[in-house]
């Protein structure tokens, strides 16, 4: 992992209505208030289950709660995976990804994008 | 039409009242309105409701960049998991206040835990969302009755008296009671009159009443000549204790004794001047903040605690740690149990809910940079008690301090009024301070509850025993080099006081209105410095 350049290491993979991607954060700011009033809306606006895990803990948090993410402290050098479960999980998890990479539509890059 | 109606009852010695009666229809006892989960969780839904739409107006009146933290803090609001936390403590049988605070407590903790400092900078978002909503919590209308009418009721809430306007008159009535719970307390303080242990009375609201605290008498319709002769009464003389009178102004007539008062409502001291006694003896926070929403808000109980300081002005204060339970349950706490002042009141409640406890001290010890405050324990048993509060203290120091926070270690003291504790007084070495409370300890010692007027007698008849333990535990005291005091109705009364000089008290605290009474007895007696 450490010798990977780019943010986003792993990749999409679906399989019936399952889809989940890992992302390296690398902006120092993490996943904090603006972005993740962002992150939040976007998961809600899915009809999909979507459940983030922080540095691989086991733990799956519901990505649609606020609460729940900012509860996850994620900061710079943490992994974070995302997954989503039925209709248009797939969708789900590119546009998501597509947050980081784009950087939550903010001047400065979260994420090299891959 | 009814026609004229008298009652005997026992008065509280402060004056009479007339006025319409406000029958209290509803049980407004002093065991408080037992926490309803379902009420709780709709009025935390309503303040965070309230919250919201206070947040969205002010987003609408600010600049992008401000905006977005308001965004994020409705956001975080109208996320269901939020209030869901809260749940957990709410079906626990906890008031929405405590539920909400106790439910960020760790979330917020997680924040400032953490060694990044952006993390850590979010902390202030969630403590200002949490304030918010216990703002609104606060702003719940509380039980009143119209101003100036005598209120008629079985027993009557603390939280009731300390919430109603009596600057207009009035007073109390109550068909049980006792004259030495603690809204007889708070009404002796205030100075309104009272009169407890009627027995049933059925009168129509608005009927006129008059209520003589002076005799213990209660007139239904009473005529103008009734007022007339309670107006000229003169006030009758309590008796003196027998053994202990006879040689105390010789025994110490050379040392003076200090004066401090008992303060229940922040009224009592802005009208107070502060040279008019040697500081704050007792300050009793469960009185003092009027609300359970106040007993989670740091913030408001720091701020108290300054304006007391500032009174103060440099003279020693004396706070004691929220005395809940027995007849107090603000916020509903002590509301079950069977034996409440046997239960879980006084310290153990707050050792038993560290959440209310580092949140008071916390505000004590932010407070404490300000001036300097000794803390008091209520209802102390053991010493383990004082040992894991100041265990609490110093944690809660160490974490300010952390932060940067101004703050300064007080000195931990304990009430005296569990006989356990008077008679062990030797192995409380952590106890930096003793005070007396002789209320409580005259109703353990005669094993007669204070609020239970067909025992009254043998509460009456306490003072004896209650002087030669206080003889006792002075003693004690003096040997172990640290200091005693005395708060409590028998250092109020005037004809106690040289029974109680003779026991080696040199420290009483009293209420604003007692003071000038006790002077003068103490200048009879030449002990007033």
């Amino acid at each position: 992992m450490t010798d990977n350049r780019h943010g986003v290491f792993g990749g999409t993979s679906s399989a019936g209505g399952n889809a989940s991607v890992e992302l390296l954060i690398t902006h120092g700011v993490g996943l904090h208030a603006r972005p993740s009033v962002v992150f939040t809306r976007l998961a809600k606006s899915f009809p999909c289950t979507i459940e983030i895990e922080v540095n691989r803990s086991g733990l799956w948090l519901n990505a649609k709660s606020i609460v729940k993410v900012m509860g996850a402290r994620i900061r710079k050098g943490s992994t974070l995976k995302i997954r989503a479960h039925g209709l248009r999980a797939e969708e789900a998890i590119s546009v998501l990804e597509a947050l980081f990479v784009n950087d939550f539509s903010e001047e400065r890059p979260h994420v090299r994008g891959a | 039409m009814s026609g004229v109606l008298r009652l005997q009852g026992q008065g509280n010695g402060c004056g009479y009242a007339a006025g319409p009666a406000y029958v209290s229809s509803e049980p407004l006892s002093p065991r408080g309105d037992p926490v309803s989960p379902s009420l709780e969780f709709e009025s935390l839904d309503r303040a965070i409701a309230d919250s919201v739409a206070a947040l969205e107006s002010l987003m609408a009146q600010t600049d992008p960049a401000s905006a977005d933290i308001l965004e994020f803090q409705i956001e975080m609001l109208r996320d269901p998991v939020i209030a869901e936390m809260a749940a957990e403590q709410i079906g626990k049988g906890q008031n929405a206040a405590f539920s909400w605070v106790a439910a960020l407590e760790e979330y917020i903790a997680g924040f400032e835990q953490s060694e990044d400092d952006d993390i850590r900078a979010r902390a202030v978002d969630m403590t200002d969302i949490r304030d918010r909503v216990l703002r609104a919590l606060e702003g719940m209308p509380a039980a009143d009755f119209p101003k100036g009418s005598i209120f008629i009721g079985r027993d009557m809430a603390p939280s009731l008296f300390l919430a109603h306007d009596w600057t207009d008159g009035g007073g109390i009535v109550l068909e049980a009671g006792s004259t030495a719970s603690h809204v007889a307390l708070l009404s002796r303080a205030k100075g309104v009159p009272m009169v407890v242990g009627i027995g049933a009375l059925s009168v129509e609201a608005a009927t006129p009443i008059l209520a003589d605290g002076g005799s213990g008498l209660v007139v239904v319709h009473p005529s103008g000549a009734d007022i007339a002769a309670i107006a000229g009464a003169e006030k009758a003389v309590l008796p003196v204790v027998p053994g202990f009178e006879a040689d105390a102004s010789r025994i110490v007539s050379e040392s003076s004794v200090e004066l401090l008062v008992n303060i229940s409502d922040i009224a009592e001291i802005r009208s107070l001047d502060p040279g008019a006694c040697d500081g704050i003896g007792l300050s009793r926070t469960e009185f003092l903040l009027s609300s359970a929403a106040d007993l989670a808000n740091e913030e408001k109980q720091f701020q108290l605690y300054c304006e007391i300081l500032k009174w103060a002005d440099g003279k020693p204060v004396t706070i004691r740690l929220l005395d809940l339970g027995g007849d107090k349950p603000l916020g509903g706490f002590g509301a079950e149990e069977r034996n409440p002042f046997l239960g879980l009141r006084g310290i153990r409640l707050l050792l038993s809910m560290p959440v209310m406890l580092r949140i008071q001290a916390r505000a004590l010890l932010r407070a404490g940079a300000f001036g300097t405050i000794k803390v008091l324990l209520p209802m102390v048993t053991f010493p383990n008690e004082v040992e894991d509060t100041r265990r609490i203290f110093e944690e809660e120091a160490a974490s300010l301090a952390n932060r940067h926070i101004a703050i300064s270690m007080p000195a931990i003291g304990m009430m005296v009024e569990v006989p356990a504790a008077a008679i062990m007084l030797d192995t409380f070495t952590d106890a930096d301070f003793f005070s007396l409370g002789t209320n409580d300890l005259a109703q353990y010692l005669t094993a007669a509850a204070r609020d239970n007027p067909s025992v009254g007698d043998l509460y009456r008849l306490a003072a004896p025993v209650l002087l030669r333990l206080i003889a006792q535990t002075v003693a004690v005291a003096h040997d172990m080099g640290k200091p005693i005091g005395l708060c409590g109705d028998l250092a109020g009364a005037p004809e106690c006081l040289p029974s109680l000089i003779a026991t080696g008290i040199r420290q009483i605290s009293v209420a604003p209105s007692q003071l000038a009474a006790v002077k003068t007895a103490l200048a009879q007696a030449g002990m007033d410095g």
